[in-house]
């Protein structure tokens, strides 16, 4: 991969290519060594090598990009000329933003050699520990392992430079019964691989599955739920996108307010819920620039949103909307800073355990997570989806049966209003998304549409 | 299918490792056999596999291109004039994927240096993995004969869209984005058109060697209105057909002409009144069907799914395997093919990324389940002997697994107009377009949106309503399918970005239909 002296000669080459006034790059290598298992035995399984360079030239508000995998010198000089054929071609942007100055970057490393090194030899005591804990019980596992280490640089030609390295590893599991009539689940996102404990996995999944067995049939409606923090994290991390200033101003948004503007400002949530960003939080490694880089947030070579430093950033602050998300170019038509996109999100919790929430709940719902989620209404955020490997009913205070998955219709919004409480946040990350780091929740009213067969 | 001389603008020509790709790729007239200097590339790679005992292994070296153009029309914040914002992109990726097995366990290793070096260098590491695993097998890859081909394949097409001049897609797309901003209602709109290219080489031990061009274009125009006295936003979207053919499938789109439409439909959209929920009976349009196919019955017929291989990930399957071959899924009606040879289908091509050659098979007749969909190393899992060519990775650094064919359904009689099915309907929704989609992990519950919605009342289509969605059971909705439009309706939509997998990969696939129609759905009313 490549180090910070590496990245800063190839994107000066690459900078020195360029004749046009602009020219913002990102480049990325990265590294990635992965197991998937199934039916207690391996599956596919790789060691692969990644690099990629973007590249974006502007002359009159004219812009061009590109995509390059090869660091050749001639690979790279063609690119770059490419972009510039490309934004003499294409029509003026108005809404282009001028490039960034030199920015200061703070220190912002969580870069854990030991994942970055680790194979498979480092995974397989962990997949072990799932197999044979599976097969001690009669059920069957599948799952995937895998870690993940990038490097990053963005460069203009105004003299801005950031480097930054990054890691990340998973390990998640699903055990099932061999009729296919029960299943658990149980996943460990970490930055330190060392942290991640496939027994604990093993032993957390295995129990769900054991539990979840004849699940009862209710009625769907409007149940209280206790989400288990991945549950949480499935729903809240999807507000992310429901944040931009412009989509409220321009009335899309669940921010918008009725007749113009928008919601900023006023307490639409319970005075214990705050909601951030923060790629500073040690559970998490990121890149010292916001929107470029890092595992699923592509670009951020200096386009609208990309390249500026890396800050905390509180958008729902004891139930008021604190901030909205402003790219470069809507900051500057609103008199507003602009402000990172939300990523590396953090739901501050209340402080108490999941036993002590569900001995809060009368009749309710204890969910592990949800699947297949998708919005529904991008203005109200009402989203479906449904519940996957063990739903169970509450009753005064006790977790006493199981049930069988629901669909729900529901916004995270209209959820996080009806919060009742909240335990302690941990790093989660479900079926889809990057995850956040999330509490197990108690919410009322929350709304199931329908049965679902599946397990 | 011979190569058709397809000559290719060197854009990249000029560079080394670009310049490399792009002389691996050409396509000299009248060239029905790969290029020599892959086939020494791969070579290299084989030799060493078998040098470190492997007992299998298949190199795939992969060059992509998507040139990707949108322009979108909406108001300056504070003055309201309207601005035309474009974006213009065009890159690529060239890199190699190796595959190994080694004492019955895959190995799987890449890198984008296309050298003879690096390539030697990943085989050992796709040895590497392949060992380490051994610990962890419990039972030995076994894979399914293949015969051996030395062929090339490419796209049938006529136009290279790459080397259809940038101002002519510009135009083209301008001039649609702007005759959806001429309605006065619209907020904003916007049109894009994008091009990928696949050159792709495969050679494996077994003995072939294979070299392909896929090509797919596709096309999108959509409009936004918005009411902000009622905090109310609506769009509608003409999303063409997405194929796998060249540029002279673009005029064929009639982007202009559907612009016209469609700027009208978002503000009967945006006016529309809300759906009265309930049992309904749906007459579906084929922009619309496609993703219920693909949900439903695509997915659950996947052999990885049905053994658990997706367990952790995208589920597993209601469709399990003693369930081959009798179970009912649907009406009498519904015939469903796995086909990877339809004309235009994304997951249209010569090859699987196991060296199969494409296939066409019955996934479901006369509503009974009988066939799934296979790669080599599963076909004898469940007693059959070959594979039905469904292997497919989704990059050079993607380890290539069971992916979908092209899954389509049968039309109905001919002379079966949309009429005779709407003129059935007593109380019921014509639904166009796709909206937003949910299926549980093994594909019983479902939950369907869409893009525009009418009302059918006593045998006719009325005005537009809003708000609609869909829920039922995978089995309930197929045997709730009573009647089908005839050959003439018959079209392929598709997604470009089907997930599963993990590491979580994408795939393109089209899913044919006539027109169907679907006694008694629960009809909901959404946000």
């Amino acid at each position: 991969m490549l180090t910070r002296e590496q990245a800063q000669k190839i994107t000066a080459k690459t900078l020195s290519f360029s004749t046009f006034p602009e020219c913002d790059i990102s480049v990325n290598s990265s590294e990635r060594a992965f197991i998937r298992f199934a039916l207690n035995d391996v599956t596919t399984s790789g060691f692969t090598v990644e690099q990629s360079m973007s590249i974006s030239s502007v002359r009159d508000g004219q812009s061009g990009s590109t995509r390059v995998d090869e660091f050749d010198d001639d690979s790279l000089r063609e690119a770059v000329k490419r972009t510039e054929r490309l934004a003499t071609i294409a029509p003026a942007n108005p809404e282009r933003v001028p490039p960034l100055e030199k920015q200061k970057y703070p220190e912002l490393e969580n870069y854990a050699a030991s994942t970055a090194g680790a194979r498979n030899q480092a995974m397989i005591p962990h997949i072990r520990a799932i197999i044979d804990g599976a097969k001690a019980n009669n059920l069957v596992a599948a799952g995937f392992f895998e870690r993940s280490a990038e490097t990053a640089a963005i460069a203009n030609k105004q003299g801005n430079f950031g480097y930054g390295r990054v890691t990340d590893a998973g390990l998640s599991a699903t055990v099932r019964n061999a009729a296919g009539s029960s299943s658990g689940w149980a996943s460990q996102p970490a930055v330190l691989i060392e942290s991640i404990d496939g027994a604990a996995v093993a032993k957390t999944a295995i129990d769900k599955c054991l539990r979840w067995k004849e699940p009862r049939r209710l009625d769907p409606g409007k149940y209280t739920v206790v989400l288990e923090p991945t549950a949480t994290g499935d729903l809240v991390q999807m507000m992310g996108f429901g944040m931009q200033a412009r989509a409220a101003e321009e009335g899309r948004s669940f921010l918008s307010k009725q007749g113009g503007g928008t919601l900023e400002g006023e307490k639409l949530f319970p005075e214990f819920v705050t909601l951030r960003s923060d790629p500073f939080n040690k559970l998490y490694s990121a890149l010292p620039w916001s929107g470029g880089g890092g595992f699923g947030f592509g670009g951020g070579g200096g386009g609208a949103g990309g390249g500026l430093p890396a800050e905390r950033i509180t958008w729902i602050e004891n139930g008021v909307v604190k901030n909205l998300v402003y790219d470069r170019y809507w900051a500057a038509k609103a008199g507003k800073q602009p402000t990172p996109f939300p990523n590396r999100m953090v739901l501050e919790g209340g402080g108490k355990s999941l036993a002590d929430l569900i001995a809060s709940v009368d009749r309710g719902l204890l969910v592990t997570r949800f699947w297949y989620i998708r919005v529904v209404n991008p203005q109200t955020m009402q989203v479906t989806g449904l519940t996957r490997d063990g739903v169970f009913l509450i009753e005064q205070g006790k977790v006493t049966a199981p049930v069988m998955n629901f669909r729900f219709n529901q916004s995270p919004v209209e959820m996080l209003k009806n919060t009742l409480a909240m335990g302690t946040p941990v790093r989660v990350r479900g079926g889809e998304g990057q995850g956040m780091i999330a509490p197990a929740i108690v919410v009322k009213d929350f709304s199931f549409t329908s049965i679902s067969d599946a397990v | 299918m011979p190569a058709n001389g397809l000559t290719r603008r060197a854009f990249i020509g000029s560079s080394a490792a670009a310049a490399l790709a792009a002389r691996l790729f050409a396509a000299p007239e009248g060239s029905t056999k790969p290029n020599p200097e892959l086939e020494n590339l791969a070579a290299a790679a084989l030799r060493e596999a078998k040098k470190l005992k492997a007992s299998y292994a298949d190199i795939r070296i992969i060059r992509y291109r998507q040139q990707f153009l949108t322009v979108r029309l909406n108001p300056e914040r504070g003055t309201g004039k309207t601005l035309e914002v474009p974006v213009v992109s065009d890159g690529g990726s060239f890199g190699f994927g190796v595959r190994v097995i080694v004492d019955g366990a895959w190995g799987f290793a890449a890198s984008p240096l296309v050298t003879q070096e690096e390539i030697a260098r990943m085989v050992g590491e796709a040895v590497a993995v392949a060992r380490a695993n051994v610990a962890i097998r419990s039972k030995p890859v076994e894979l399914a004969p293949v015969p051996v081909y030395r062929e090339r394949w490419q796209t049938p097409h006529e136009r290279d869209p790459f080397a259809v001049p940038l101002e002519e897609k510009l135009e083209l797309i301008r001039t649609a984005a702007a005759e959806v901003k001429k309605e006065k209602g619209v907020f904003s709109s916007s049109c894009n058109l994008s091009f990928r290219s696949e050159d792709k080489y495969f050679a494996s031990s077994v003995g072939s060697s294979i070299q392909q061009l896929n090509l797919q274009t596709y096309a999108m125009v959509n409009a936004t209105a918005t009411d902000f006295k009622r905090r109310l936003t609506k769009s509608r979207r003409y999303q063409p057909q997405q194929v796998t053919a060249g540029y002279e499938y673009v005029p064929l789109m009639n982007l202009v002409e559907n612009a016209q439409r469609i700027r009208t439909e978002v503000i009967e959209h945006l006016n529309a009144p809300p759906v009265t929920p309930g049992k309904k009976d749906l007459v579906l349009m084929p922009s619309h069907l496609w993703l219920t196919i693909h949900e439903s019955i695509g997915h659950s017929t996947e052999l990885d799914r049905a053994l658990g291989y997706e367990a952790n990930f995208a589920g597993t399957s209601f469709l399990t395997t003693d369930k081959m071959g009798k179970e009912r899924v649907g009406s009498e009606l519904m015939n469903i093919w796995g086909d990877r040879t339809t004309d235009r289908g994304l997951a249209t091509t010569g090859f699987d990324d196991d060296g199969v050659k494409a296939t066409k098979f019955p996934i479901v007749e006369k509503g009974i389940f009988k066939h799934y969909q296979t790669i080599r190393d599963q076909a004898h899992l469940i007693g059959e002997r070959e594979s039905r060519g469904c292997c497919y990775a989704d990059n050079w650094s993607s380890v290539p697994f069971q992916r979908m064919p092209n899954v389509w359904l049968e039309p109905g009689k001919s002379g079966t107009s949309i009429d005779d099915l709407i003129a059935g309907v007593d109380d019921g929704i014509l639904i166009d377009g796709d909206g937003s989609f949910s299926i549980d992990q093994q594909r019983y519950n479902f939950q369907f949106g869409g893009d525009a919605f009418w009302e059918i009342k006593h045998g006719k289509k009325q005005g537009m309503v809003s708000r609609v969605a869909y829920q039922s059971r995978t089995t309930d909705f197929w045997q709730s399918l009573d009647l089908i439009a005839g050959p003439s309706y018959w079209q392929q939509w598709g997604a470009p970005n089907d997930g599963k997998g993990e590491p979580e990969q994408i795939n393109s696939v089209s899913h044919g239909c006539s027109p169907a129609r679907f006694r008694q759905v629960n009809v909901i009313q959404t946000d």
